[in-house]
């Protein structure tokens, strides 16, 4: 059912406009007198098509069209403006002001009929393609949502693969994450950075994958020749995801090859200091510590969590960036939260 | 001076594509409202408005070229264009023509 705005403030042209539209068929008229009334009536509602005579009182149908158009939404609503036989400068102006097509006076039925059915025709395709694009806009956005799942469903699955051969767990790879989310919030990061800090730091040890088992699993402490190896972890990491189409594995590289710089420039495998470790590696390297000393591992008991703390506080300027464990501190009771969401013997998904 | 008003029922109705409840409906409105319409061009032109004049002129021709009176319809563009210039001084006579015009049509439209 097409909406046919009539607007007129001649009562015979409204009745005699509103009895040609019916004829149409699937129309439903809407009739006004008084252009300024018409115009509050289309703030609300989306006509299909708007016939307007050209000489009201109060406002012409210039100006409305003018008005209409302007009103959101509404510059593809096919409008007919009503002229006299004598008014060709004035169908002119409407054409350029917003008028797809005119009538003339006295109305013709044939005339009327055909110019009103292809404004219809007009409207239907314009809805069409709008649903059309619309409908398309979704599936993408369904797709693109589903190959995002599967990205990161990818990446948590080749994360926990590194951890697997690893004393550490599945839920240190969560908390850790959630660690860093929380940082990146308390940094104010924004939105997009956080959700992608989120789902790049479990790649930070993936480079775990091309440590020799004697060294990974070692239970005592490694010579120094073995840690260098060990440390060699962090540039396998980076190899493996460098390069990537896709930013959450372009985010990985660099958590990867950066979580062991420290902040006095004493770290691993770079020595970078301060501003010139990336943001997301300062970051992480906070998240990931907090969480190896509140844990337990075969090899050692968990620390409290007022030692751990202490340990960032020590750590601010040396070890660790001021700000990120400030951020970090100042987020305690969401850390608290992801403690209890991601206990060690379950693994909920992200 | 127009000539005399002759009703061509079959122009008007071949307009209307032949809908003779549409015809029906619009003569009935004509005459519901000639009186009115009559009355506001006397009323505007005595108030001197030139615009009102000129809408309600406008007015008139478009309801008297619905009934193919070309004549008629070309009188009231005459009223229209001078009142649209601002020239309301020899309306008078043009005016009055108009309003005989119009319970000519009725009267005409009566009959059937």
């Amino acid at each position: 059912m097409h909406t046919v705005l009539i607007i007129d403030d001649s009562d015979i042209n409204l009745t005699l406009i509103k009895a040609l539209v019916l004829k149409l068929g699937e129309c439903s008229p809407v009739l006004f007198d008084n252009p300024l009334k018409a115009l509050e009536w289309c703030r609300e509602n989306e006509p299909d098509l708007v016939i307007v005579d050209y000489m009201m009182p109060e406002m012409d149908g210039l100006r409305f069209i003018g008005a209409f158009r302007a009103l959101h939404g509404r510059d593809e609503i096919p409008v007919l403006m009503i002229t006299a036989n004598d008014q060709k400068d004035v169908r002119y102006e409407a054409l350029l002001g917003g008028a797809n097509d005119f009538l003339t006076k006295p109305i013709d039925r044939v005339e009327f009929s055909a110019r009103a059915r292809n404004m219809l025709s007009l409207r239907t395709g314009q809805k069409f393609l709008a649903d059309r694009a619309k409908h398309l806009e979704k599936l993408v956005d369904e797709r693109t949502s589903d190959i995002r799942q599967r990205e990161k469903e990818l990446i948590f699955r080749m994360s926990r693969a590194a951890e697997f051969r690893d004393p550490e767990t599945g839920a240190h790879i969560q908390r850790m994450a959630h660690y860093s989310q929380i940082i990146a919030r308390g940094l104010d990061l924004g939105p997009a950075m956080e959700k992608l800090i989120l789902e790049a730091a479990p790649m930070h040890d993936v480079g775990k994958i091309g440590i020799p088992d004697y060294i990974l699993l070692k239970p005592g402490k490694l010579t120094p020749e073995e840690f260098e190896v060990m440390k060699g972890h962090a540039r396998i990491g980076y190899e493996l995801l460098k390069d990537s189409g896709s930013e959450i594995l372009r985010a990985g590289a660099e958590v990867a090859l950066s979580h062991h710089e420290k902040y006095d420039g004493t770290g691993y495998p770079q020595g970078l200091k301060g501003g010139q470790i990336p943001q997301f590696g300062r970051i992480v390297a906070v998240a990931d510590v907090f969480d190896a000393l509140t844990s337990e591992r075969p090899y050692k008991r968990a620390w409290s969590l007022d030692d751990a703390c202490r340990f960032l506080e020590d750590g601010r300027g040396k070890h660790f960036d001021p700000m990120c464990v400030e951020a970090f501190l100042a987020g305690w009771e969401d850390v608290i939260e992801v403690r209890q969401r991601f206990r060690d013997e379950e693994i909920p998904q992200i | 001076m127009a000539g005399p008003f002759v009703l061509d029922r079959a122009s008007i109705l071949d307009r209307l594509g032949g809908d003779e409840e549409i015809y029906s409906m619009m003569v009935d409105m004509f005459l519901d409202d000639v009186e009115a319409n009559s009355a506001a061009l006397a009323s505007a032109f005595a108030s001197g408005e030139a615009t009102v004049v000129q809408r309600e002129a406008h007015t008139i021709k478009g309801l008297l070229a619905t009934f193919s009176d070309d004549d008629g319809a070309a009188e009231a563009l005459a009223v229209e264009k001078k009142a649209r210039a601002g020239d309301l001084a020899r309306l008078g006579d043009a005016v009055g023509d108009l309003q005989r015009r119009l319970r000519e049509v009725a009267n005409a439209l009566r009959a059937g």
